[in-house]
């Protein structure tokens, strides 16, 4: 049987940091179109909330519909 | 020529799906290797076991992409627990923990876990990744695609004009009115697990009758235009992430079933339950069908292919067939949200310049069975396996001798239905034969049918129609012949339907060999085909799950490829 392939190391901080910069870049993108800037308060909250899941290891939920929601 | 890694997760059934050159070389759902059901996770074992089947390292990628545009479902969440208030509150830090905590960061996680740089990592719209999961390997140069599913990132019902493999969105129906959610919620009303039991809902409808027409009347309706809106007083999947209804369904409806009580239909309750399934599976097919007019008036069309969950509803799909006016339709076997890795695989292919897949044959996609460990592990537990030179004719002789077989051949399939490669096998003809397998093995409810395989060539001898673009996916349903009835009586369900599989040699060759060796013998080439799994597992994937299953379970053989264990009969 062939050995499974080796999972690649985990990626050093800045790099992690500099994925999840480009993720926020993208976020905040999104949400500057006009028709959401109603939603851009409530996504700087969100934003923060965001930094300290990441830093506290975030969360986990299942539940049956858990799509519709989260 | 690219390599793409296709890539759903983080709802349920996550999955990888590769495509080299344009060609689908493997496709796997996280569930078979995690050995955990409906596997929401990051599908990193399924990534790196699709990566190894090709010979290929994650730096040989030129992309990965996710089925899914995450901020778009952010700003979907947001906006719906924000028009929801109070009824949201609750949900409100739950549902965002779990947007902040991990989704929307689901690029990076796929970046980082598989070792591929981050500009690598691409996204698609779900629906779009479900549209073109049934278009880009149908047998259609040009077809109107209907996606149909719980909710992706707001659409939750979409119509595309699919030409010279291209798609363009026509119309949608965008959340909270939803058929999948609809589906869902009366699915956790009869007390079943959603995401899982929407099949015994299918089951339990061919037990009720159309009864409850005026109440749904109430709860769905079709808008006029092609669409249709829910009465969503009734429903409570906008705010409630557990549950699904809410107390206007029961008022409507009665009750809701509690979870877990064995089904008496000699009860008044349990009938009743019966008919809001059968009603709800009217409704349903009444809708579908309005749509899947709706895209052939967009469209004009003459094919049609499906995707998302509801696509699986095999009964529906019949109906389709037969009045929808598309001279031909087709369902991939992975209709569901694992399909999208597929279908995201294979729009990224699309934009590096890759040709289209050839039309998919086969749903054998996933990881091969190691014999050589089998026999080890069988010689490790001392069982009494031995090694046989003709494995078809060996499950032919067991089927003939009304034995049920454990069958494992060849690479495990893609999608929910076992199609040969990892399937109970037996002869269709005894109803004991179906109560065993549901009472002993399966511990399934007794309503639930099972399915039959036909050797393709003869399916006319057994069924009123021949094979289509959906049987040998078993993706649809077609009538028994009344003159065969008896003979069929383990597979054909109540209503006088089977969920047939029509089995070509080259779409299912171990299968296939059965199913000769069977006419050989001067028995019907009809097997009933079942997955390969107990209740609430995953079907079998590698040796070790196999061998797990014959010691869990009451089955009477097992055939790993050329290895055979029997128990005394």
């Amino acid at each position: 049987m062939t050995a499974p392939l080796p999972r690649p190391p985990r990626p050093g901080l800045l790099r992690r940091l500099g994925a999840r910069l480009r993720t926020i870049a993208g976020l905040v993108a999104h949400f500057l179109h006009p028709a959401r800037f109603v939603l851009a308060p409530l996504l700087v909250v969100l934003l923060l909330a965001g930094v300290l899941l990441w830093l506290t290891g975030g969360l986990a939920y299942v539940a049956p519909f858990v799509y519709t929601l989260f | 020529m690219a390599r793409v890694l296709g890539i759903s997760a983080h709802y349920h059934d996550a999955a990888a799906a590769l495509v080299v050159d344009g060609e689908v070389v493997a496709a796997i759902q996280e569930e078979r290797l995690s050995r955990i059901k409906n596997d929401p996770g990051l599908p990193l074992a399924a990534a790196f076991a699709c990566l190894q089947h090709a010979g290929l390292q994650p730096a040989d990628l030129d992309a990965v992409a996710f089925y899914e545009e995450p901020f778009a479902k952010l700003e979907r969440v947001l906006v719906h627990l924000l028009r929801h208030l109070p009824r949201t509150w609750r949900a409100f830090p739950r549902a965002l923990a779990g947007q902040l905590g991990s989704k929307i960061w689901v690029l990076d996680h796929l970046s980082e876990g598989l070792g591929v740089a981050r500009d690598r990592v691409v996204r698609f719209d779900h629906h779009r990744s479900h549209a073109a999961s049934a278009l880009l390997v149908s047998p259609y140069e040009d077809a109107a695609v209907l996606v149909v599913d719980g909710v992706g990132e707001a659409h939750a019902t979409t119509i595309w004009d699919g030409r010279g493999g291209r798609l363009r969105l026509l119309a949608s129906v965008e959340f909270p009115h939803s058929l999948g959610l609809l589906y869902a919620g009366l699915t956790a009303y009869l007390g079943f697990a959603v995401n899982e039991g929407e099949y015994k809902v299918m089951g339990l409808a061919a037990w009720g009758q159309p009864r409850l027409r005026e109440q749904f009347a109430k709860i769905v309706r079709l808008t006029g235009d092609g669409a249709y809106e829910l009465d969503l007083a009734c429903f409570a999947h906008m705010s409630d992430a557990d549950l699904g209804f809410g107390p206007a369904l029961e008022r409507l409806l009665g009750p809701r079933r509690p979870p877990n009580r064995p089904w008496d239909f000699e009860r008044a309750d349990d009938r009743h339950y019966a008919d809001v399934a059968a009603t709800l599976q009217a409704v349903l097919e009444d809708i579908l069908l309005a749509l899947a007019r709706e895209a052939r008036a967009l469209t004009g069309a003459d094919h049609l292919c499906l995707a998302g969950g509801v696509a699986l509803n095999a009964l529906a799909n019949a109906r389709i067939q037969a009045e929808a006016g598309f001279s031909r339709v087709f369902v991939q076997p992975a209709a569901g949200d694992a399909g999208g890795a597929l279908g995201a695989a294979l729009l990224a292919a699309q934009e590096r310049g890759d040709p289209r897949p050839p039309p998919l044959r086969s749903a054998a996609l996933g990881l091969a069975i190691d014999p050589a460990r089998a026999h080890a592990i069988a010689g490790e537990l001392g069982l009494p396996a031995r090694r046989v030179d003709d494995p078809a004719a060996e499950a032919a002789r067991l089927v003939a001798e009304g034995r049920i077989v454990a069958h494992a051949r060849g690479r495990f399939e893609w999608g929910p239905r076992a199609l040969g490669q990892r399937s109970l096998l037996a002869r269709p003809r005894d109803p004991a034969t179906r109560e065993r397998m549901n009472r002993l093995i399966k511990e399934r409810e007794p309503f639930r049918p099972f399915a039959p395989a036909v050797l393709s060539e003869r399916t006319c001898d057994f069924f009123t129609a021949g094979p289509d673009d959906m049987t040998p996916f078993m993706t649809t349903t077609a009538r028994a012949r009344d003159d065969v009835r008896e003979r069929l009586g383990a597979v054909v369900h109540r209503d006088g339907t089977a969920r047939l599989q029509t089995v070509a040699a080259e779409r299912a060759p171990e299968l296939h060999a059965v199913l000769t060796a069977l006419a050989a013998r001067g028995e019907d080439p009809v097997v009933l085909n079942t997955s390969l799994n107990g209740a609430g597992e995953p079907i079998v994937a590698g040796a070790e799950d196999a061998l797990a299953f014959w010691l869990r379970h009451g089955v009477d053989a097992l055939i790993v490829e050329d290895l055979l264990i029997e128990r005394p009969a």
